[in-house]
């Protein structure tokens, strides 16, 4: 939907004294996922282009206990789901003490050899080109060269975040928490020429709202809802950019904070930037993009519960620790400094919805910082599931009799055997 | 208009037909006790004296049976039954209620939810305010309380005072109840549900006693008076106010009636009464019913469908009884009450946090009166199509009270629902080549064609198939151009405020008007008019009338066995 003859319209009849941009587009966005470029045919652990040997292969954990001092006795115990008294507490969170002196290797991930991690192999990623330089990165499905997208070059084999676009077990987890009422990103838009496809002077900005998203009657997002922006002192982000032929593109990076769909929360980008497209039906669609801290990422996952990450997703989270500090190629202190951060991109699409200022008493026409009406909030927890108390990535439960660590006693004497913990 | 007996329904099957074990104690023998009371209610009609005579019956609707609970047992009594089907007649739901029976499976349902209401209203922390005495014994039986609560209750569900045998048979299943549980309140609750499922609460059993000012003649009861006052007003059953004027005979007096006429219309439970009539009129119980096809109407939900609805409530209600505006700009003004989801479906933005708010639609939106409402262009529409007859046909049946006839059985319907191809303009032209359909098209059609302009959603477009929509439109000799045309038309057309006057009339009597009632119904429109179309004016100048308690006696049942199936035939003196 095309808001701006409807802004100005309305503006004049029903909403004066407005500060009108030359034209302002809103959107509420209703998907958006890691921008994971996916090679194959179907399926999401077979073979493509992006991963020739399909995604990471599932692990044979006796075989990682038994390397990390574990006898063969003990892990298939504590590999057993049959074992009556393996306990999830005890059983699972033993998998956490396999590190060199059975450190627990979420918290200490170099306290084992890196596993490894099959990264993707091709030369096709979707994403932007942040450096500028078009001698490195991926190539993009539309030929475009030096996109940076090294997050995908890391974990982009792993079936979590593989798959066809909105497909991907991971998009699908956290876009239907997202469009079930979890959270509400909205866009706005704002250009101050004449022509929303050719302007030089486009200011785009992402906000919370604390309006949920509504269903259609397909069970997609419904268009045209609106949304009353919510200031937030942490998910900001506003980018000075163009647009051209209707695509949109930054001019200048910035530095910004996005909710992301995904176990850690906030997506924290340097020298960050988008690159959108107008769609003729009105919706918006497009990656935004930059430099984010990987070690964010990496708690994100051992605090959803490492050793069910592991299990489910065929993945050694010490080898995804080693991946992302191998692959990060960002340092915000200068190019010989620690590369803390590894490009980014996340791919978004945007529906036509109506924003309206945090009062909800008109529309946004322009794009501003509203991190200032921001009413503080009691620390928001950053456990991936709230409800659980997950210490060091397991969950602990103090009434277990048999608890896990580095020095507990793996197989249980003869008469706990059915004792069931 | 059905004036026979009404037969009395089967008793549940989980009941019926079982000997009851010890096991089935104090509950299955209540549940007995109670359609045991109900069924005779049916048997054993209480007559305030032996002239009396049954004139009419009319089953409440759920928004009265709803109301009257929330006024007799609170407001926050939980109401969670489906309830038997209405029926409308000649465009009214109220003049079907007065042909509805009651099935053996809408007594069950009848029966469970009283259950269910009597254990709400008699919880502990309602007890004490509703029962209004304390037994000495709460564990035992106790009469005079039980008396007390029986009579009282009684009367207001009934809607008159109870006979001493209606009394004395609950009394006896209260004692029965409490004995057996050995709790006075679980008597006390069978005894309120016996209330809940008489026919004589069920119903609306309206009453005729001898004129005592023109001999020979019938006159409703005043009882009778106070509910219908009551059900147009308030859409509920009189309070204790108006039953005391009609206990007292003072109802039958002009001032009074003009002072209880003036208070219940003062009162804001006039909204209610207001928002019933109206729901009824533009016959918004099709929202239940109503579906539209995802892959056309994605934005189309079952929250849209309740919101588009109470639209309609909110303009005519704000518009009629808040502001007391004129009738006539109901088909006018752009100004409307929306929602986010209904917000969605307009295209505009929701400048509010609460869950209304009102809107003035800028003159580019088409948008006029209530015809331009999402629900109404909605409801009278195809499930993926808009369909300018019906809603030409429903223009001219809600607001003009002008019916149209079924179409013939043979009519070839393809080229009009060829919904691909060009506009539907054209596609009733060629429609209307069938001489069997042009009489009845030239009358709906050009009304709904002006309407083109809204989808079977109700959402604004100007182009369909490819191709410009045009809305104007010639109905006889004037010509009149898209939505907001039509609204100046039907503000300025003398059926429209002639047909409001005859809805309040027939849904507050349940009777049909016939030839007779041409003079008073027009001299009411006349009055109308003079007040300034104002509705509450209406609807005071229609109750204050003579002609809204006239006795309409019922004709000479022609079926003696039915008739001898009640206890007690009324007299049928002649009309």
């Amino acid at each position: 939907m095309n808001h701006c003859a409807a802004v100005l319209a309305l503006a004049a009849v029903a909403l004066p004294g407005i500060a009108n941009a030359g034209w302002t587009k809103t959107y509420v966005v209703e998907w958006n996922e890691p921008a994971m470029y996916y090679g194959a045919k179907d399926g999401v652990i077979d073979p493509g282009t992006d991963c020739p040997a399909g995604t990471n292969p599932e692990i044979d954990w006796i075989k990682v206990l038994v390397d990390a001092g574990y006898t063969e006795e003990e892990a298939k115990w504590l590999r057993n789901p049959a074992n009556p008294t393996r306990s999830p507490v005890h059983g699972q969170n033993q998998m956490a003490f396999r590190g060199k002196d059975r450190a627990n290797v979420y918290v200490h991930p170099t306290s084992t050899p890196d596993p490894g991690l099959v990264g993707v192999s091709g030369t096709i990623g979707e994403g932007i080109d942040l450096d500028g330089n078009r001698k490195n990165g991926f190539t993009s499905p539309t030929g475009e060269k030096g996109i940076d997208n090294e997050f995908y070059r890391t974990v982009g084999c792993w079936k979590t975040y593989r798959g066809p676009p909105r497909l991907s077990s991971g998009a699908l987890q956290f876009n239907d928490s997202m469009r079930n009422g979890g959270w509400t990103t909205v866009i706005v838009v704002a250009g101050k020429g004449d022509d929303p496809l050719n302007d030089k002077d486009v200011t785009v900005g992402f906000f919370v709202s604390a309006d949920k998203m509504v269903k259609d009657g397909n069970g997609n997002i419904a268009r045209d809802y609106t949304f009353s922006i919510k200031p937030d002192e942490k998910y900001e982000a506003i980018f000075p950019a163009q647009s051209k032929n209707g695509v949109i593109t930054s001019t200048k990076p910035v530095t910004g904070m996005l909710r992301e769909p995904a176990y850690w929360r906030d997506l924290e980008l340097l020298r960050a930037q988008v690159r959108f497209e107008m769609k003729a039906d009105g919706s918006l669609t497009g990656y935004v993009g930059g430099y984010r801290p990987w070690k964010d990422v990496y708690t994100g996952w051992v605090n959803a519960r490492g050793p069910v990450i592991e299990s489910l997703t065929w993945v050694q989270l010490p080898g995804v620790y080693y991946a992302l500090q191998r692959n990060a190629d960002y340092s915000p202190s200068g190019p010989k400094g620690e590369k803390t951060h590894i490009s980014y991109a996340l791919r978004v699409d945007a529906l036509p919805a109506f924003v309206m200022t945090p009062d909800s008493a008109q529309q946004v026409a322009s794009v501003q910082s509203y991190r200032s009406q921001a009413v503080p909030e009691p620390q928001r927890t950053m456990a991936a599931i709230p409800s659980i108390r997950v210490v060091d990535g397991i969950v602990i439960d103090p009434k277990s009799k048999m608890q896990a660590g580095p020095t507990a006693v793996i197989l249980p004497p003869k008469n706990l055997a059915n004792a069931g913990n | 208009m059905y004036y026979g007996p009404i037969m009395p329904p089967a008793p549940p099957a989980a009941v019926r037909g079982k000997t009851l074990s010890k096991k089935h104690t104090a509950l299955g023998v209540l549940a007995c006790v109670a359609i045991a009371h109900a069924a005779g209610s049916f048997a054993a009609p209480a007559s305030q004296n032996a002239d009396t005579v049954k004139v009419a019956l009319r089953r409440i609707t759920e928004s009265q049976y709803r109301h009257t609970i929330a006024d007799v047992l609170g407001p926050d009594v939980k109401i969670e039954a489906r309830f038997e089907p209405e029926r409308r007649e000649d465009g009214l739901l109220a003049l079907g209620s007065a042909e509805l029976s009651l099935t053996s499976a809408g007594f069950e349902q009848y029966f469970a939810l009283a259950g269910n209401i009597a254990a709400q209203a008699l919880d502990d922390k309602r007890r004490e305010k509703l029962v209004g005495c304390t037994p000495q014994d709460p564990a035992a039986p106790d009469d005079a309380c039980a008396q007390a609560f029986i009579e009282r209750q009684g009367e207001r569900l009934f809607r008159r005072p109870l006979a001493a045998s209606e009394v004395q048979v609950r009394l006896k299943s209260a004692a029965l109840g409490a004995k057996q549980a050995g709790d006075f309140y679980a008597g006390l609750k069978l005894a309120l549900t016996s209330l809940l499922v008489a026919p004589d609460f069920l119903f609306r059993i309206e009453m005729a006693e001898p004129d005592p000012a023109n001999a020979g003649q019938y006159r409703l009861d005043a009882y009778t008076k106070a509910s219908r006052l009551s059900f147009l007003i308030w859409d509920s059953a009189p309070d204790a106010d108006l039953l005391a004027a009609a206990r007292s005979g003072a109802l039958h007096s002009q001032d009074e009636l003009d002072r209880q006429i003036a208070r219940l219309i003062a009162s804001p439970k006039f909204e209610q009464g207001a928002r019933a009539f109206f729901a009824d009129m533009l016959q918004l119980d099709g929202f239940g019913n109503l579906v539209k096809d995802p892959a056309i109407y994605p934005k189309f939900n079952q929250s849209i469908a309740e919101n588009a609805r109470e639209q309609m409530l909110l303009r005519t209600v704000d518009l009629l009884v808040e502001k007391q505006g004129d009738y006539r700009d109901l088909f006018t003004s752009n100004e409307a009450f929306i929602s986010r989801p209904l917000a969605s479906v307009y295209g505009v933005p929701f400048a509010s946090k609460a869950e209304w708010t009102t809107y003035r639609f800028p003159e580019s939106s088409e948008r006029s009166g209530i015809l331009t409402d999402v629900g109404f262009l909605a409801l009278n529409a195809h499930p993926g199509t808009s369909s300018p007859t019906r809603r030409g046909i429903k223009v001219l049946e809600i607001f003009m009270c002008q019916a149209t006839p079924q179409p013939p059985a043979n009519v070839d319907f393809s080229k009009v629902q060829d919904s691909k191809q060009g506009t539907v303009r054209g596609r009733l032209l060629d429609h209307m080549e069938n001489e069997g359909c042009s009489g009845c098209h030239r009358r709906t059609d050009p009304i709904g064609l002006a309407l083109e302009h809204f989808d079977g959603l109700g959402q604004l477009r100007t182009i369909e198939n490819g191709m410009p929509i045009d809305v104007t439109a010639e109905l006889k000799d004037v010509k009149f151009d898209g939505a907001q045309g039509l609204g100046d038309y039907l503000r300025n057309e003398p059926r429209v405020p002639a047909c409001l006057v005859r809805n309040v009339y027939q849904y507050g009597v349940g009777q049909k008007t016939v030839g007779r009632d041409r003079s008073y119904l027009a001299a009411q429109t006349q009055a109308f008019a003079a007040s300034g179309y104002r509705f509450p004016d209406l609807v005071a100048s229609v109750a204050a009338s003579p002609e809204f308690f006239r006795v309409a006696m019922p004709k000479q049942a022609s079926n003696a066995a039915t008739v001898a199936s009640t206890a007690a035939p009324s007299p049928s003196p002649a009309e």
